[in-house]
């Protein structure tokens, strides 16, 4: 989601307000880096309508993320009515998270994301990790372990 | 091979001057045997937790609670499995010897764990006041740990304890508003919950307390558990909710609130195997394991890569 423009619109402001909600299980990351956000719609009398994606449509974060954006964007000058709502396409993939997003789970979670192909590198050390679960504690985790430093690492997975 | 050191002195000046230390590091044994304790017991009352939870995802009521505790559940077992790979790393027990041990009565889960959650009430304070307990306790842990596998693991269970904590937060304000009926029940589980959850910090902290010493605590005991008061006692007064505690003092200069005298007669019978629900607990516990045995020995047998 691009937010380069230099114009402050509403438009703009509404998705800066939106970037200030972190995932709730992950401190430190926006949910527009984590490719969340898919639309953001206003109008002229100050409406604006948000539209998100699940990482996994089971999340149980999802009424939390929702209101915390609700909250985020109703807190902006001439903002009128509000909407947050869960789409049901497209369906969220791994790719659509940022590399600041991967820098900081890899720096202070020790948490990678899965690699397109090939093993995913240990955020640790950089050396290729094994999958030892598909299901570590979120439905958008698996757990691997390091061959080199034997970290057991989470890796998040979009399948 | 890691680091080694001569002496527990030099050990423990390394660990003083804030060394982190790694699993393949030839660490001494008694702080290894340490260490290995604290994450067993956690991974044990992370298991422990995850089945209450499991007990409860076609009890509660609503697809989006029901949502929230089968998600909570994959959460305490995806700890519980994290933590038992970094405890079997120390090489003092293997994660089967682990569940062994913890099936046959023979290792502890944390006190909270040997009570039964009767009613959605129950599951709400629980959700508020366990997890309102846990989450300092991890971070008191978390804060300066000296091992480091441990630490980092800690990390990202805190960020998700502190999601649980919002939920229970979340949950018991919505019964606050709820009917009398509700509110009642609310009512019951924290005068059954309240004391159970307060025990969870322990005894007031030795003056030469060893973990204290090796870093895997920063925080004293009686601070955490005074801070626990002091956050819960002023909320559940404002959601028109009384605390079980006859000897609670207030000090309107301070605005602190301090509980009254602990019965620790409780706590020990928990560490002693003893509680109100500790041998149906460890029972379903075992079950389980047996239940999924055939999941294991299938997947045992697989050969390499056919399993994905």
């Amino acid at each position: 989601m691009s937010t380069m423009t230099v114009d402050n619109t509403l438009r703009d402001r509404a998705v800066a307000a939106v970037a200030t909600v972190d995932d709730p299980e992950i401190p430190g990351v926006s949910i527009v880096d984590l490719g969340l956000l898919e639309t953001v719609t206003t109008t002229a009398d100050g409406t604006v309508a948000i539209g998100l994606i699940p990482t996994f449509s089971g999340c149980p974060a999802l009424a939390m993320i929702a209101a915390d954006v609700e909250a985020a964007v109703t807190l902006l000058p001439e903002v009128g009515e509000v909407t947050v709502e869960w789409l049901r396409s497209p369906v969220w993939t791994i790719e659509r998270v940022t590399d600041d997003a991967r820098r900081t789970m890899a720096t202070n979670l020790t948490l990678a994301v899965r690699a397109d192909s090939g093993p995913t590198p240990c955020p640790r050390c950089d050396s290729p990790t094994v999958e030892k679960s598909e299901f570590g504690p979120s439905r958008c985790r698996a757990v691997h372990r390091c061959d080199s430093c034997l970290e057991v690492i989470e890796v998040m997975r979009d399948r | 091979m890691g680091r080694t050191w001569s002496s527990m002195h030099d050990f423990e000046v390394f660990l003083h001057g804030g060394g982190m230390v790694e699993v393949d590091d030839d660490m001494p044994d008694e702080y290894r045997a340490a260490v290995f304790r604290f994450i067993e017991l956690h991974a044990n009352s992370e298991l422990m937790g995850g089945l209450t939870e499991r007990d409860w995802i076609p009890r509660t009521p609503g697809l989006r609670h029901k949502m929230a505790v089968l998600a909570k559940t994959q959460d305490e077992i995806g700890h519980g499995h994290l933590l038992y790979m970094v405890a079997a790393d120390l090489g003092v027990k293997t994660r089967q010897e682990m569940l062994e041990d913890l099936f046959a009565g023979h290792s502890r889960f944390h006190n909270v764990f040997h009570y039964p959650a009767r009613t959605w009430g129950d599951q709400v304070a629980i959700c508020l006041l366990v997890d309102g307990a846990a989450v300092p306790s991890q971070k008191s842990v978390y804060k300066d740990c000296s091992y480091g596998p441990y630490k980092r693991i800690l990390k990202r269970i805190i960020a998700e304890e502190g999601f649980h904590l919002r939920l229970g937060e979340e949950r018991a304000l919505r019964i606050a508003q709820g009917t009398d009926t509700q509110r009642a029940m609310f009512q019951q589980s924290i005068d059954d919950w309240w004391w159970p959850a307060l025990r969870l910090f322990g005894p007031d902290s030795k003056p030469d307390d060893r973990l204290a010493r090796w870093r895997l605590k920063s925080e004293k005991n009686e601070v955490m558990r005074a801070g626990w008061v002091q956050k819960f006692v002023p909320m559940l007064h404002s959601y028109g909710f009384t605390v079980p505690d006859p000897g609670l003092t207030h000090d309107p200069e301070t605005d602190v609130w301090t509980c009254g005298p602990i019965d620790w007669g409780p706590l020990k019978k928990t560490m002693a195997m003893d509680g109100p629900d500790t041998a149906r607990r460890i029972a379903e516990a075992s079950a389980a394991w047996e239940t999924t045995r055939w999941v294991r020995d299938a997947l045992d047998a697989a050969p390499a890569g056919a399993v994905t």
